[in-house]
C-alpha cells in the first residue's frame, strides 16, 4: 500500500501511553467480540429447524383414505400388489397445506402368505430395535411404502418375476416386501393401515433409508 | 506467529490491515468522529441479519406474508431478528442523517473533498430506496398500502410516470411481480450498489485524510492522534452503544406485522419516520384548493425532494466559500437550521395527523395494531408514537384531500357495484356519471348513503332495480362525505365538495 505519512505513529510514546494503547487495543477487540457473540448465537440458532427442536409437533401422522378403485382392485386380487393412491393434506413450512397425491404398495395376503408372513418378516416382529408401533398386517391387508429402504428410488412390481424390483440398485424383494437380493438394508417398510367405518385408510410416514433400523424421519 | 507470518509472506494481509489501520486523526481520537463508523456498523448489521431473514423469507404474494408470519412465530429468535433488522433500519438511517448533518456543519465537504460527499448523498438515496423497498417486503396491512402510497407517487410523474409505475410494480397492479422487483432491489441490487459506493466513499476518505474539526488554519499543526487504536475504539464504543440501543428496542419494541395484506379493506398507512416529511408536504398540497392540488402534489412528489437531492450534490460546487469556520458560513448554516426546522415541523405535523385518524378509525373498535416508530427529524430527536390502526373508519392515506381519501374509500366499498369509473351496471346498479342523484340535492344523496335503497330508479332516464345499502355505522359520516365529494367530482361530475356537517342532519 505503499508510503503513509502517518505522524500520529513516528513516535511511540512514553510507556504509559504505549500500555494505554495496547488496552484500548484488547477494549476494542472485546467490544468487537460482545456484539459478535450476541448477534451470533441468535442468528445461529434461528437456523435450527423447527422438526429438530419440537419433533413431537410432527409426530402422529393423519390418516388418509385410499382410492375406493384400488382398493377394490386389491381386494380381487388375492396374492398380487397393487398401487394404492391416496391424498392428504401436507403443510410445506409455512404454505398453506395442500393436497399431496402418493402411494403405496397394497397386498391382501393370501391365506398361505398370511401364515409365512411372520417367517417371512423377522424384522417386523419383536426386534428391540423395532419402530414400528403398529401392526403390519390388518384383515390379511399390509401396505408397504413405496420408497425403496435402500435409497429411496421408487421400485415396481413385476409381474413376470413375481417380485418388487428397484430400478436404481436392483434391490429385489418378495411380496411379503422381504428382501430377496441388492443392496437394501432391510424389507418393505409397512405403513399403518386401518378400516374406518367401512373405508381404507393409511398414514404415510417416511423411514430413514439405507439402514438395517427402521427410523422415522417424518409423517405426512 | 508462524502461521500468521507464512499467511502475510504469501498474502500481505497482515501489513495491509496494519496499513489501512493507520492513520492521523488530527486533534486526536474524538467521538465526533464515530457517527461515521457507527453508521457502517448499522449497515454491517443490516446486511447480517438481512441475509439471515432470506432464509426463510420467499418473495411473492402466496408466501411473503406467510413466511414473514413464519419467522415471527416458528423460528426461534425469529422476531428477535426481524427486529434487529426493523430498528437497525432507523438506526442506520438516523446515524446516516447525524454523519451528513455533521459534515454539513463542520464543512467537511468543500474541496477536496467534494466527491466524498456526492457519494455519500447517493449513499443517502440508496439508503432510502432500501428503507422504501424493504418496507412492502413483509406483504402485510401496511406494507401494501404504504407501498401503494409510493408507487402512486412515481405514477404521478408527468410523461414518465406510467411507465415508472409499472416498471416498479411489473403489471399494472401490485402484486407478485411487485414484491420479486422490490425484493430484488432490497437484496441484490441496492446493498451491492451500497457496498461499492462505501468502498469508494472510504477510499476518498482515506486519499484525503480526515477533515478534523472546522478551523480554517491548517490540521497538519493540530495534535496527531492514532486511528489504531485510540479512535477504533471508541468507533467501537459507539457501535456498542448503538447496538445495545438496538437490541433494547427489539426486545421490548419488536417489529410490528400486520394481517396480511387484503385490498379489500380499510386501513390507514404510515410511512416510515424518515418519510414522514415528505408524507406531510402532500397532505399540505391536498387541502389546498382543488385547481392547486394537481401542482402542488407534483412540488411534494418530485421538485421538493428531486430538488433536495440535486442541492445536495451539488451543495460542495455552489457552496465555493473556502472557509469552514461555523462563523464564517451563515448561508449554508442558517439554510440547513430552516431545512431541518421544517422537516421536523412537517414530520410532527404528519406524525400527529395519522395518530389523529387512527384513534378515529379505532373507535369503531375492531382492532388495534402497534403502529411504526416515530423519529423525527434529522437530529435523531424521537418522538416514539403508538397508535391504533385500522377499526371501522380508515381510509388509506390520501395523495390529496378529501376527493383522494374518498377515493380509497369508493374503492374499497362502492366500486364492486358501481364501477371504478363510476359506470355502473345496466339494469341493476345505477351509473354515478352525469347522475342527477349524485350532482343534486345533497340532502338526498346523503340519504341514499346513510339509508340504503331498495328497488326501482331511474337515474339519467335509464330503469334500474337493485340494492344499496346503508353506510350508516358502516363508515364514518367523514368517510361518506370524502366519497361523496370524489363521486361528485370525478368522471365529469362537477358539483361541490359534500357538506359533512349535512350529514348528521339526515334522519330516516
Amino acid at each position: 500500500m505503499g508510503e503513509h505519512e502517518a505522524q500520529a505513529y513516528k513516535d511511540n510514546g512514553t510507556p504509559e501511553e504505549q500500555s494505554r494503547r495496547q488496552f484500548l487495543a484488547n477494549a476494542t477487540l472485546a467490544v468487537g467480540g460482545v456484539i459478535g457473540l450476541v448477534l451470533t448465537v441468535p442468528l445461529a440458532i434461528s437456523l435450527i429447524p423447527e422438526s429438530l427442536l419440537s419433533p413431537e409437533k410432527s409426530a402422529g401422522g393423519v390418516w388418509a383414505g385410499v382410492a375406493k378403485t384400488d382398493m377394490s382392485t386389491l381386494v380381487a386380487k388375492p396374492g398380487e400388489p397393487v398401487k394404492i393412491t391416496f391424498n392428504f393434506k401436507y403443510a410445506d413450512g409455512y404454505l398453506p397445506a395442500a393436497d399431496v397425491t402418493e402411494f403405496v404398495w397394497g397386498v391382501k395376503l393370501t391365506p398361505e402368505q398370511d401364515t409365512t408372513f411372520k417367517a417371512k418378516r423377522p424384522d417386523l416382529f419383536g426386534s428391540p430395535a423395532e419402530e414400528v408401533k403398529y401392526r403390519s398386517v390388518v384383515a390379511s391387508f399390509v401396505m408397504f411404502s413405496s420408497i425403496c429402504p435402500h435409497l429411496g428410488c421408487r421400485y415396481q412390481w413385476d409381474g413376470a418375476q413375481k417380485r418388487f424390483i428397484c430400478p436404481c440398485h436392483g434391490s429385489q424383494f418378495g411380496v411379503q416386501g422381504n428382501k430377496l437380493a441388492g443392496p437394501a438394508p432391510r424389507g418393505l417398510d409397512p405403513l399403518p393401515f386401518r378400516d374406518k367405518d367401512g373405508a381404507a385408510q393409511v398414514t404415510w410416514i417416511q423411514y430413514k433409508s439405507g439402514q438395517p433400523d427402521r427410523l422415522i424421519v417424518a409423517y405426512s | 506467529m508462524s502461521v500468521l507470518t507464512w499467511i502475510e509472506q504469501r498474502t500481505g494481509i497482515v501489513s495491509q490491515t496494519a496499513d489501512f489501520l493507520t492513520e492521523d486523526v488530527p486533534g486526536g481520537a474524538s467521538y465526533w468522529y464515530a457517527f461515521g463508523s457507527a453508521t457502517i456498523f448499522a449497515m454491517i448489521l443490516q446486511i447480517v441479519t438481512g441475509i439471515f431473514l432470506t432464509f426463510y423469507y420467499a418473495p411473492s404474494s402466496v408466501s411473503a406474508w406467510e413466511s414473514t408470519n413464519y419467522i415471527y412465530h416458528n423460528v426461534p429468535f425469529g422476531s428477535f431478528v426481524i427486529s434487529l433488522h426493523f430498528w437497525g433500519a432507523t438506526a442506520m438511517i438516523a446515524l446516516l442523517f447525524m454523519h451528513m448533518l455533521q459534515v454539513l456543519l463542520w464543512g467537511a465537504y468543500k474541496a477536496p473533498r467534494e466527491l466524498s460527499w456526492v457519494v455519500g448523498v447517493l449513499l443517502l438515496v440508496i439508503t432510502l430506496v432500501l428503507g422504501l423497498t424493504g418496507y412492502l417486503l413483509p406483504w402485510d396491512m401496511n406494507s401494501y398500502f404504504a407501498s401503494q402510497v409510493a408507487i402512486n407517487i412515481a405514477a404521478s410523474v408527468p410523461i414518465v410516470g406510467n411507465v415508472t409505475q409499472q416498471f416498479l410494480s411489473g403489471g399494472p397492479g401490485m402484486g407478485t411481480l411487485t414484491i420479486g422487483r422490490f425484493f430484488g432491489l432490497h437484496v441484490w441490487l441496492m446493498p451491492a450498489a451500497m457496498i461499492a459506493l462505501v468502498v469508494a466513499h472510504l477510499s476518498i476518505f482515506r486519499h484525503n485524510g480526515s477533515a478534523g474539526p472546522p478551523v480554517d488554519h491548517d490540521l497538519k499543526k493540530l495534535p496527531q492522534g492514532r486511528f489504531w487504536p485510540n479512535q477504533m475504539f471508541m468507533d467501537a464504543v459507539a457501535s456498542l452503544a448503538v447496538f445495545a440501543i438496538i437490541v433494547a428496542l427489539a426486545i421490548f419494541s419488536p417489529a410490528p406485522l400486520d394481517a396480511k395484506a387484503d385490498p379489500t379493506q380499510k386501513f390507514i398507512a404510515y410511512p416510515a419516520w424518515y418519510f414522514l416529511a415528505l408524507y406531510g408536504l402532500l397532505r399540505i398540497a391536498g387541502t389546498l384548493p382543488g385547481n392547486l392540488i394537481p401542482i402542488a402534489n407534483l412540488f411534494a412528489t418530485v421538485i421538493i425532494p428531486g430538488g433536495l437531492v440535486t442541492l445536495l450534490v451539488l451543495l460542495p460546487f455552489i457552496d465555493r466559500n473556502p472557509s469552514r469556520q461555523l462563523s464564517r458560513r451563515p448561508w449554508v448554516l442558517g439554510l440547513t437550521a430552516v431545512s431541518l426546522v421544517f422537516a421536523i415541523g412537517l414530520s410532527l405535523y404528519s406524525q400527529l395527523a395519522i395518530q389523529k385518524e387512527q384513534a378515529e378509525a379505532g373507535e369503531g373498535g375492531a382492532k388495534a395494531v402497534a403502529a411504526a416508530p416515530a423519529v423525527a427529524g434529522a437530529s435523531g430527536a424521537s418522538t416514539a408514537g403508538t397508535a391504533a390502526a385500522g377499526g371501522s373508519g380508515g381510509a388509506q392515506v390520501a395523495i390529496a384531500g378529501g376527493a383522494a381519501k374518498g377515493m380509497t374509500v369508493y374503492n374499497a366499498n362502492c366500486s364492486g357495484c358501481h364501477g371504478a369509473a363510476g359506470a355502473g351496471q345496466a339494469g341493476v346498479f345505477p351509473t354515478l356519471v352525469a347522475s342527477e342523484y349524485v350532482t343534486g340535492d345533497t340532502k338526498r344523496l346523503g340519504h341514499i348513503l346513510l339509508y340504503g335503497l331498495n328497488g326501482k330508479i331511474k337515474v339519467s332516464g335509464v330503469d334500474y332495480n337493485g340494492q344499496m345499502p346503508a353506510w350508516k355505522g358502516q363508515l364514518s359520516n367523514t368517510d361518506i362525505a370524502n366519497v361523496l365529494t370524489y363521486i361528485r367530482s370525478s368522471w365529469g361530475n362537477k358539483a361541490a365538495a359534500y357538506p359533512e356537517a349535512q350529514l348528521a342532519g339526515i334522519t330516516k
